[in-house]
């Protein structure tokens, strides 16, 4: 029972701190919070059955066009729903904007796809019983995402210039950085790991347009919860919240566990607004 | 000859405003008639749509304000939607309690859609825009789970029975009638708030909160009374609901229908009453134009959203707004009328000397202010000058509140001023104007300035819901005002334009027009004769020294040494966060230090 | 006076049947206008969209016949797009806008349970299969019919074969959160109670929960003989078979006829793990202990195989239902004519309408039709052409 909760739990909660992650990438590069992040979570086990399961092509192929289908969501994002409100001073466009794009790529994966949950392949083909590829390939994936990103921030030039660029754009620009070309590129980053998150756990929560408004809202709470900006805050809180997740599934069943997680988080966030790891923000008069 | 003229510039703004009012009306007296007619020309279905329409409209009208005017981002308000359906539902039922009168029921319901708009709303207080919005989706996730569990008295998945209304409100084009009235009540209402200065206080928190708070506008009092109207309108809107559809169930409580509400705002754009309510009837009825449709319709409510906010922001009443569309003339001067002042700020107040006794404060390792000793008289222009980075800005935010020192004491007359209060600074009539200027762009320059004077209002803001005298009388009052400060300044000729037209010299005018509002015993003016060109330099000096000889205490943070040598009683140099020079212009201009650190030359 | 609608549908065959549709009969009469509010989108819409299927077959079949009494059937849909606010709007429409004569539908409870108090005030008789057990009322809805089963009924042939049959006595009852599986849930449990079973486990579970094994962990720590699980959703369904066959744990499933649709099957990780699934389905449309389909369905079902109409990811009974449905409708009308209180005292008086479904009965007190022994339970895994073998243990 310990065992299966505590498995599960940390299998869901890699999926949520991918998203999370996805948040944070997006984030960075554009100081802005996009809604598409969820449903770069649906997209990635939605293409994945399309392509793998519809189609029929080899696991390794259907893996690349699902991180490039993310990539490129990512960049439509950033080109259509970001970049034209970053310019307005009105702060509140960009939650409309990406909201807008969100609710129609999940509008019409709905339609086309259908409302039922379909089944995503298997990927490996290997027995089931004991430790399940379900449940290691979304903590695979975590693994790999937390490594490249900690590689590439602090041994390439590309990663030095997202750091920068998260730290403070004028500075960053007036060194000449390349601004406009790096936050797309964050963003097509951004996006893949997006999918990466949907193709990983896409055994596990099948490929359902309905995950999209789920993983919108159980991605974000590791970013709120570990503190904007932070990838290991996302990690270690989406790790959190899906063990507290399955337990409260457990413990109270499934009406109640969706009330105290949402009880807990905002609790937490009226106390602490910048995240139990983050810093307080700084005016700007 | 002059003041003639100057007497009879605010009458005859009086006339004009009671035209535009007219012509304002206009299209809501338009719908009001053809909803009452509509019996005789649509049949029993349209019926029903404008039915939902009505009702959608109600719940839509209280959150415009949270949404359009106050800028929250609060997409799940379904959850007050299923509240109020479910609470009228199960009062009139008799399950739990006996069974009750339908229109009591909808009162008991408004009362607990207020208390649970305010619980939903208060996070905005604290949370960012994207927090905020996520903790509404996750609310309106809450109460459908709610309601499904608590099976013994909302019958859970198998729901409960709506509440019938007695006659005549019980057959269709009653209960049409019926909620086509509230409808229109709450347009009335909203139309009101819009028009006072608590809806102007709203779109100052939403695109200008640090002006706001230098006005004395406090968000969470204005923010509380809003979600409290806004949830009461939205549990009677449930209510409404549940009637309509005889039956409710958790499952017709979709975010669908929250992004509906959502959308049909945005559509019609923030800061209208009369956008959202052609955004809400299109969205009603769009979908039962064509079958085909019906699927898509969220998606298209989606494209349709992203349409407008990357095109047409400003949404149906950008579009509706002709008379913003009139070009303005292309060479306009600003001809300040100084001798108005006197008038505008009445007799000099008795305050005493605003005193800065070495102040210091630093940000993280960076001294930004260092022993700063600063005098302001009553009657008094005082310049601060210095190098960037030597402290001006900070000195002002200081001074009006927004940072506190670590060292040192602010006073006024003797007593110390509390720390971190900006929002208080109006009452002790502090006013400032801002380094960029913070000015609603989507407002118009009145509205904008009378903005200034929020504080100075008695109406609460139930009576400018329902428009009671003392609304009326502080809206002439704020009025007539805001049109004398704007003619002391020389802009009363841009007073209906949308201020995001002007230029930036008339928008730094504006800003002074709107701290004047306040009759401010002391104004902090934060480089205003940035941008300007050398006669409007010329013409802000007359200005400033005109409103120091009406007993005010000025303090002007500035780059340009002439305006300052020209108009200053006292100057007082900063480097590098401590006092260089200090004494009158004379002395300043001739002092070595200064020359060499600052003047050159 | 308004637009007349058309819902044109995905399926190949929906395309022919509504092409034989688009033209009324050339005589002068003027066509029978049937409402019909089916949720066809949304995500409640797989039964919608199988009774469909049969719904247009029948309509088709009728019309090539002459019609009813030479006037050609109409049918005027509105997809309710699994939401009550449009089935209301739709039903609105229909009866004030359309006038049309009666209504069938609509298929999803939530949304029947919105309509019926509609369709009542504007006095149009109306036929529906939904299942939950307050939707008829001869009192209060004098013109609303149901020609399927209850809640009741369908609950009560499950419990008695887990009790009586299978002869297990503690039992699990499980559900989603959905308006269905919490009704479902608290009708069933009572039921069971009252028949001296031991209800060791019960709860509603998030159907988008990907992890069911605590909740099978804890119907085997508490003695757990048989799993009845209630929901329409195949991927919750089919993650209880999933995780009951990676347990390894050798219990009966004994539930909702979803168990046994198509969606469920495609999402299974071993085609062995449906064995022991036994789902509710309806004798006349099942195999008989014979291995043979009765005659009426046979035709049946070669109709639909030459209407090219595809059962694989659907069941036979939706089709099924949908079929009989607008021909009890034509049978009416045909008898006795197309007003609403001659329908509405044919119907009453209807005893024993031969569909493929089932045998329609309905008195001026019952107006639930369908009769209690044809509700059966069926062995999922010998699906074959949308129909099944009576589960083992079954008599005849």
């Amino acid at each position: 029972m310990i065992e299966s909760i505590v498995s599960t739990g940390v299998a869901i909660g890699c999926i949520y701190a991918l998203i999370g992650i996805t948040y944070t990438v997006m984030f960075s590069a554009s100081r802005v919070f996009s809604f598409t992040a969820g449903t770069l979570g649906m997209l990635g086990g939605v293409l994945g059955a399309l392509f793998i399961a519809h189609f029929g092509l080899p696991v390794a192929a259907g893996l690349v066009l699902v991180l490039a289908a993310g990539a490129s969501f990512g960049i439509v994002t950033e080109i259509v729903a970001v970049r034209p409100v970053l310019r307005s001073l009105d702060q509140h466009l960009y939650v409309l904007s990406t909201l807008a794009l969100a609710l129609m790529v999940q509008q019409f994966t709905a339609i086309e796809w259908g409302t039922d949950a379909r089944p995503f392949p298997r990927l490996f083909d290997i027995d089931r019983g004991g430790f399940d590829q379900q449940l290691w390939l979304p903590m695979l994936a975590c693994i790999v995402v937390i490594v490249g990103l900690e590689l590439l921030y602090r041994y390439t030039l590309m990663g030095h210039a997202f750091l920068a660029i998260a730290e403070d754009t004028y500075a960053a620009r007036a060194l000449g950085l390349p601004e406009r070309r790096l936050r797309l590129t964050s963003y097509a980053l951004a996006g893949a790991i997006g999918a990466l998150a949907g193709f990983a756990g896409g055994e596990m929560l099948l490929a359902f347009f309905g995950n999209a408004p789920l993983l919108t809202f159980y991605g974000f709470i590791p970013v709120a919860l570990g503190g904007m900006g932070s990838n290991r805050g996302a990690a270690v809180a989406g790790l959190l919240l899906g063990l507290f997740q399955q337990a409260a599934n457990f413990l109270v069943g499934g009406i109640f566990a969706s009330v105290a997680v949402f009880t807990v988080f905002i609790l937490v966030l009226l106390v602490r607004p910048e995240g139990l790891a983050g810093a307080s923000l700084q005016r700007r008069v | 000859m002059e003041m003639p003229a100057a007497q009879l510039q605010p009458s005859r703004a009086n006339v004009l405003g009671s035209a535009c009012a007219w012509s304002a009306a206009l299209p809501f007296l338009a719908l009001l008639a053809l909803g009452i007619a509509f019996p005789l020309f649509g049949g029993g279905y349209w019926g029903l749509i404008a039915t939902r329409a009505c009702v959608y409209w109600v719940l839509v009208s209280g959150l415009n304000l949270v949404v359009g005017f106050a800028g929250q981002i609060a997409i799940g308000w379904v959850a007050l939607l299923t509240l109020g359906a479910y609470t009228t539902s199960v009062l009139t039922a008799g399950n739990v309690t006996p069974a009750l009168p339908p229109y009591l029921a909808l009162v008991i319901a408004a009362v607990i859609g207020g208390v649970f708009g305010l619980i939903l709303g208060l996070p905005a207080l604290r949370l960012r825009t994207f927090y905020f919005a996520i903790t509404t989706v996750g609310f309106a996730t809450i109460v459908t789970q709610v309601a499904l569990a608590w099976q013994s008295v909302t019958g859970g998945g198998v729901g409960v029975a709506g509440p019938i209304f007695p006659p005549p409100f019980s057959s269709p084009w009653g209960f049409y009638y019926f909620c086509f009235g509230l409808a229109a009540i709450c347009t009335w209402m909203t139309a009101n708030v819009a028009a006072s200065r608590f809806g102007r206080a709203l779109t100052a928190i939403r695109d200008a909160e640090v002006a706001a708070e230098a006005s004395g506008i406090s968000k969470p009092a204005l923010l509380a009374a809003v979600f409290v109207f806004s949830g009461a309108v939205a549990a009677v809107a449930g209510g409404l609901f549940a009637s309509l559809q005889s039956y409710i169930t958790p499952d017709a409580f979709t975010l669908d229908l929250s992004v509906l509400f959502f959308i049909a705002i945005l559509i019609g754009g923030r800061g209208s009453i009369l956008g959202p309510l052609l955004g809400t009837i299109l969205l009603t009825v769009l979908p039962e134009f064509a079958a085909p449709l019906v699927a898509w319709s969220t998606f298209l409510y989606a494209a349709l959203l992203l349409v407008i906010v990357l095109a047409i922001p400003g949404g149906i009443a950008e579009i509706l707004d002709f008379k913003n569309r009139r070009p303005l003339e292309s060479h306009r001067a600003i001809i300040p009328r100084p001798e108005l002042l006197a008038r505008l700020l009445g007799s000099p107040p008795d305050a005493g000397a605003l005193t800065l006794e070495q102040v210091a404060l630093s940000f993280g390792g960076v001294q930004a202010i260092d022993g700063l000793d600063l005098e302001i008289r009553p009657g008094q222009v005082h310049g601060l000058i210095g190098p960037n980075g030597s402290g001006k800005t900070t000195t002002l935010n200081v001074i009006s509140g927004y940072y506190a020192p670590q060292r040192g004491k602010v006073s006024l007359n003797g007593a110390a001023l509390p720390l971190f209060s900006r929002h208080r600074r109006a009452h002790m009539r502090i006013a400032r104007t801002f380094q960029t200027p913070r000015i609603v762009g989507a407002a118009s320059v009145l509205e904008n300035v009378m903005i200034g004077g929020t504080i100075d209002g008695a109406a609460t803001f139930v009576e400018s819901l329902l428009s009671l005298p003392r609304h009326r009388r502080d809206e002439a009052m704020l009025h007539d005002t805001a049109m004398l400060a704007l003619t002391a300044v020389g802009l009363e000729r841009l007073a209906p334009v949308r201020a995001d037209r002007l230029q930036h010299s008339e928008l730094r005018f504006t800003e002074i027009a709107r701290a004047l509002m306040l009759r401010p015993a002391f104004l902090l003016l934060d480089e205003p004769a940035a941008g300007l060109s050398a006669e409007e330099i010329a013409r802000l000096g007359a200005l400033l020294v005109a409103i120091a000889r009406a007993g005010t205490g000025v303090l002007v943070v500035e780059h340009h040494p002439d305006l300052i040598f020209d108009i200053c009683h006292r100057v007082t140099v900063l480097n590098l966060g401590r006092t260089l020079a200090a004494g009158t212009p004379d002395e300043i201009r001739s002092h070595r230090e200064v020359v060499n650190a600052y003047l050159g030359g | 006076m308004w637009m007349t609608r058309r819902q044109m549908l995905a399926s190949a065959s929906a395309a022919t049947i509504a092409g034989g549709l688009a033209k009324p009969a050339i005589a002068a009469n003027e066509p029978i206008l049937i409402g019909y509010l089916p949720a066809l989108t949304g995500p409640s819409s797989s039964t919608g969209i199988g009774i469909n299927r049969g719904i247009q077959l029948a309509v088709q079949e009728i019309n090539a016949a002459g019609g009813v009494n030479g006037r050609q059937l109409e049918l005027i849909t509105r997809d309710t797009q699994s939401d009550p606010t449009k089935a209301v709007n739709g039903a609105a429409e229909l009866t004030r806008g359309q006038k049309v004569s009666v209504v069938f539908g609509p298929v999803n409870s939530g949304e029947s349970l919105a309509v019926v108090p509609l369709l009542a005030r504007t006095n149009t008789p109306q036929v529906h299969p939904c299942w939950v057990d307050s939707l008829t009322d001869p009192q209060k809805y004098p013109m609303c019919f149901r020609n399927a089963p209850t809640n009741q009924q369908i609950g009560g042939a499950a419990n008695r074969y887990v009790l009586d049959v299978l002869k297990r006595k503690k039992v699990a009852v499980i559900s989603d959160t959905t308006g269905y599986g919490t009704a479902s849930v608290n009708a069933y449990v009572p039921m069971l109670k009252a028949n001296d079973a031991d209800v060791v486990y019960q709860g509603n579970v998030d159907a988008a929960d990907p992890d069911l094994k605590p909740e099978l962990l804890r119907m085997q720590s508490a003695g757990a003989e048989a799993i009845m699980p209630w929901s329409v959703n195949a991927g919750f369904l089919s993650r209880i078979i999933n995780t009951r066959g990676d347990m390894g744990w050798d219990v009966p499933i004994v539930g909702q006829t979803t168990l046994g649709s198509g969606q469920t099957k495609a999402l299974l990780e071993k085609p062995d793990y449906w064995a022991k699934v036994y789902p509710n389905n309806f004798r006349n449309v099942c195999y008989a202990p014979g291995g043979k389909l009765s005659d009426r369905t046979g035709a049946f079902l070669d109709r639909l195989k030459s209407a090219k109409i595809d059962l694989g990811d659907t069941l036979l009974w939706w089709v099924a239902l949908g079929y009989d449905s607008p021909r009890m409708i034509a049978e009416a009308m045909k008898n006795v004519g197309p007003e609403p209180a001659q329908i509405v005292g044919f119907l009453n008086k209807l005893k024993g309408f031969p569909g493929v479904y089932g045998d329609i009965s309905f008195t001026p007190e019952q107006h639930n039709g369908y009769p209690d022994d044809e509700v059966v339970m069926v062995e999922a895994n010998s699906l074959k052409d949308g129909a099944f073998n009576l589960a083992p243990g079954y008599s005849a």
